[in-house]
């Protein structure tokens, strides 16, 4: 449906890439998430998608038609393109009525239509008010509607989420997407939360300084990384490099970079536990109360400093920790 | 290894000229077309100066040259002292202190800038005269022996200068309000006195906005015609005049021109270079604002007075004097003719107000759209009308006109048609040379309101499916109306003032306010111009005070 291929983009005359050889393809009627911390391309991506720079490489097709390339360039206002924006962007000076009709002012119906998604978004009878009038969470839906009205092929949704709190972030988050599944529109949606993506998303990109390094089922991507990059934004992870490889006395593969996830570490295993190969004795440097849980800071003989938790609310100065080898996670480079 | 070859392939000249191709629009196009043409005055002159100096040069580089450049020099060596001295004192005091009426000095101290130079020395003239009133009060106080003379080159820099601090004031002011006062208090947690805060802390921190404010009045300085000829004082501006009138040489006249554009080249210079300086100064505009202190009464007093003192000169003493004169003069001046001249300046100010800041739009959204970025810089260069002095782009503009009409008669000739001037000595050519000289005045506003719409707002027009010019109508517009407006009526005062541009290409049955002002003063009747000068002053002083009020905003 969206196929990007060899995508590049500087902003400096190719002394830095915001975007470099960014390759992907995304099926009709899913959602892709694209994930990254700032400054790693995200929004540089969905503002070339949209039309909104021009890239310096590559192409981008939507259906079976290119609409960026070096030749060509479809402009933004003929993609057919739904983007709701970070900062919502409402047209402060119009209703929020208005802002739904304004992308369908050639639609016959237009005035249903524009009824209708307001329906959609539960904000029937809002129309007459301005955008300054609502809350954080209605613009956002407003915007959603605005987006939607026209029926885009392919709706962005560009860090939808950041400006809001975290209690509002979950239940605004779910609302949003129950609102697109019912329109069965394909999605990409950014965002450098990866609770976000793994809630909402079929398939998830990673992007780092501008480059993809992984796209897959959010489920893979937890179980296989391809890098210890991508496994540390799934959760916590340890690198296991030479000297954990001694005091564990597990020898890997030199070729290889392996780590492990900090909640795979076993505090204190049984003697003969079989799912625990490797185990050394570590120091416990510093306790922190984390009301459920304790982490608990270690010091290895080697001198190694790492940290684990647990539940167990009396551990001894001295403990034992271990690891099972399926839990190793192996990637041909950092 | 393929991404290398991206890499080198996104870049090669094969790749960019393809983008090239892909990314020029008629937008770019546009953009160089009004750039050159509100540049081409300035091309004339460098053009002009391949074809030789005039007969005369050779004398005029002999003789008057080393006076011309004496005397500019010495006016703005002169002037920088004196408007640093009135603008930064007065703007501390105002952003740092209570005292009483500190809120109407404000705004009082920018008052003198409703009033044109050219029109304080006639009325400063006037007081230190042979019968003006301070011989007058001398003579009560049994001083008579004190005989002042202003009309010399220390007293036009006087006059220039008290009519040209508030651009230094508003600037200064503008950073002590902004930017000062968490460092104000880190200063005096630090315990370090008010005297050492503000030489050590404050003054080297503003230093940018000052040096901005002062560039702005030596570029009128520079600009100025009508007080320095009036005080008989030799300079740049007025040698172009005397080249153009009374030598009738323009090649000279030209090769003035272009050496004045060198001097105020190396003016913005130096400006780029001090603020280049200051790089560490931050940009953040500070919410928190300045906290003032309340000092003694008798000090309050005191303080009021130093902050008076500039509006009593610059304002309050010209004024009364120009009114004093009108009322003397009011029967003869007031007839038909002169309302007919009223609404022709009227009409000339809006009319070019509205023509430079559709020019201003032009540039400023049609280099946005276009998508080459080199375009953007390059339209920026269309604002520099605002550094030339008035005269240089008239001679700039009077000479392609005339050659332009001298073509046209030829052409019209051979159809046996006598057309006469088309633009030289028309209204075309003098709202063509306000749109080049003042396009500045008009961006400037345009411009930072423009860049308070979130670049989101008319990106999500553009995805909902509507094009450029509707989303310029329907969301941009809207959104940044008060910013065009305020550039209309800036334009607007600034036209009313000028005064050496219109001289030299006014068509001859035409008149405005400030030049028949001039031609009172020149006719030896300088009581009559009070008139028209008050006139001017009443109408730029509304929008002054409106002006400050956005200020305020800010």
């Amino acid at each position: 449906m969206l196929t990007i291929d060899s995508l590049s983009k500087s902003f400096d005359k190719g002394k830095n890439y915001a975007l470099e050889d960014v390759t992907f393809d995304l099926k009709a009627g899913h959602v892709c998430a694209i994930v990254g911390e700032s400054g790693s391309g995200k929004t540089t991506l969905v503002r070339l998608i949209a039309g909104l720079e021009r890239p310096d490489h590559g192409s981008i097709s939507l259906g079976d038609k290119v609409i960026a390339s070096l030749d060509k360039f479809v402009q933004p206002e003929k993609r057919k393109i739904g983007l709701v924006f970070q900062e919502y962007a409402l047209f402060p000076h119009l209703t929020i009525l208005d802002n739904v009709l304004y992308g369908i002012s050639k639609l016959k119906n237009k005035k249903e239509r524009a009824q209708e998604m307001l329906d959609l978004v539960g904000l029937s009878n809002m129309g007459k008010r301005y955008p300054h009038q609502l809350s954080g969470g209605q613009q956002q839906r407003v915007a959603l509607a605005r987006a939607l009205a026209p029926k885009p092929s392919l709706l962005i949704l560009d860090e939808p989420f950041s400006n809001l709190d975290a209690m509002l972030r979950t239940q605004l988050r779910n609302e949003v997407f129950d609102i697109i599944k019912k329109t069965e529109v394909t999605v990409l949606f950014v965002t450098h939360d990866t609770q976000d993506a793994l809630s909402v998303a079929d398939e998830i990109l990673i992007l780092q300084n501008g480059k993809v390094v992984q796209k897959d089922a959010a489920a893979n991507l937890y179980v296989k990384p391809n890098t210890l990059y991508v496994a540390s934004l799934f959760g916590s992870t340890i690198h296991i490099n030479k000297n954990l490889q001694t005091a564990f006395s597990c020898p890997l593969k030199e070729s290889c970079c392996h780590a492990i996830r900090n909640e795979k570490i076993k505090v204190n295993p049984s003697a003969n536990d079989p799912h625990c190969e490797y185990i050394t004795r570590a120091e416990v440097v510093k306790k922190v109360e984390l009301g459920d849980s304790t982490q608990l800071l270690l010091k290895l003989e080697s001198g190694e400093q790492l940290s684990v938790m647990t539940q167990d609310k009396n551990v001894a100065d001295t403990i034992n920790i271990g690891f099972n080898s399926k839990d190793i996670l192996e990637f041909d480079h950092e | 290894m393929k991404q290398v070859g991206n890499k080198n392939e996104a870049f090669s000249l094969k790749t960019r000229l393809k983008r090239l191709k892909r990314d020029s629009n008629r937008w770019s196009v546009f953009t160089l077309a009004i750039v050159f043409f509100l540049a081409l005055p300035i091309i004339f002159i460098g053009v002009e100066l391949f074809s030789g100096p005039g007969e005369t040069w050779s004398h005029i580089v002999r003789y008057l040259l080393p006076e011309y450049i004496g005397n500019s020099l010495y006016l703005v060596f002169l002037c920088s002292i004196l408007v640093l001295i009135l603008g930064v004192s007065s703007a501390w005091l105002v952003s740092r202190f209570n005292f009483p009426l500190r809120q109407q000095m404000e705004w009082l101290l920018i008052l003198p800038l409703a009033i044109p130079s050219y029109i304080v020395g006639y009325a400063y003239a006037g007081i230190f005269d042979y019968g003006g009133s301070m011989n007058l009060l001398f003579r009560q106080l049994n001083l008579d022996f004190i005989r002042i003379d202003i009309m010399n080159r220390a007293g036009l820099a006087f006059v220039l200068s008290i009519s040209l601090f508030p651009y230094v004031y508003v600037s200064a002011r503008a950073f002590f309000l902004n930017q000062a006062n968490n460092l104000l208090e880190a200063s005096k947690m630090l315990g370090v006195g008010e005297g050492k805060t503000f030489f050590r802390l404050m003054l080297p921190l503003a230093r940018p906005a000052i040096v901005a404010g002062l560039v702005l009045v030596l570029m009128e300085v520079l600009n100025d015609y009508g007080a320095a000829s009036y005080y008989g004082v030799n300079t740049f501006t007025t040698g172009i005049f005397r080249s153009w009138f009374s030598l009738e040489e323009p090649e000279t006249a030209v090769y003035l021109s272009a050496l004045l554009i060198l001097i105020i080249f190396a003016l913005i210079l130096f400006e780029k270079w001090q603020v280049r300086k200051v790089k560490f100064s931050s940009s953040k505009t500070n919410s928190t604002q300045i906290q003032r202190k309340r000092p003694k009464k008798s000090m309050q007093w005191l303080i009021f007075s130093v902050v008076f003192l500039p509006v009593f000169l610059g304002f309050v003493l010209p004024v009364t004097q120009l009114i004093y004169w009108a009322v003397l003069t009011a029967s003869t001046v007031f007839d038909m003719q002169f309302l007919i001249i009223s609404l022709q300046s009227f009409g000339i100010a809006i009319t070019s107000a509205i023509i430079t800041v559709f020019f201003a739009l032009l540039l400023i959204y049609f280099s946005k759209w276009s998508t080459l970025l080199s375009i953007k810089n390059i339209a920026r260069v269309g604002v520099l009308g605002y550094a030339i002095p008035g005269a240089v782009i008239a001679i700039g503009i009077m000479i392609p006109t005339l050659a332009l009409d001298k073509w046209l008669i030829k052409m019209f000739g051979n159809f046996g048609i006598d057309s006469g001037l088309i633009i030289n000595g028309t209204l075309i050519a003098l709202l063509y040379a306000y749109a080049v000289r003042f396009l500045a005045v008009a961006y400037n506003p345009i411009e930072s309101t423009a860049l308070k719409v979130d670049s989101s707002i008319p990106d999500s027009s553009k995805v909902l499916g509507v094009g450029n010019l509707k989303t310029f109508f329907k969301i941009e517009f809207p959104l940044i109306k008060t910013g065009v407006f305020s550039a209309v009526i800036l334009v607007f005062i600034d036209v009313m003032k000028e005064l050496p541009l219109t001289l030299i290409l006014k068509p001859y049955h035409i008149d405005t306010l400030a030049v028949k002002a001039f031609e009172y003063a020149s006719d030896e009747m300088v009581m009559e111009a009070s008139i028209p000068s008050l006139f001017i002053i009443f109408t730029a002083m509304i929008p002054v005070i409106f002006l400050n009020k956005l200020l305020i905003k800010k």
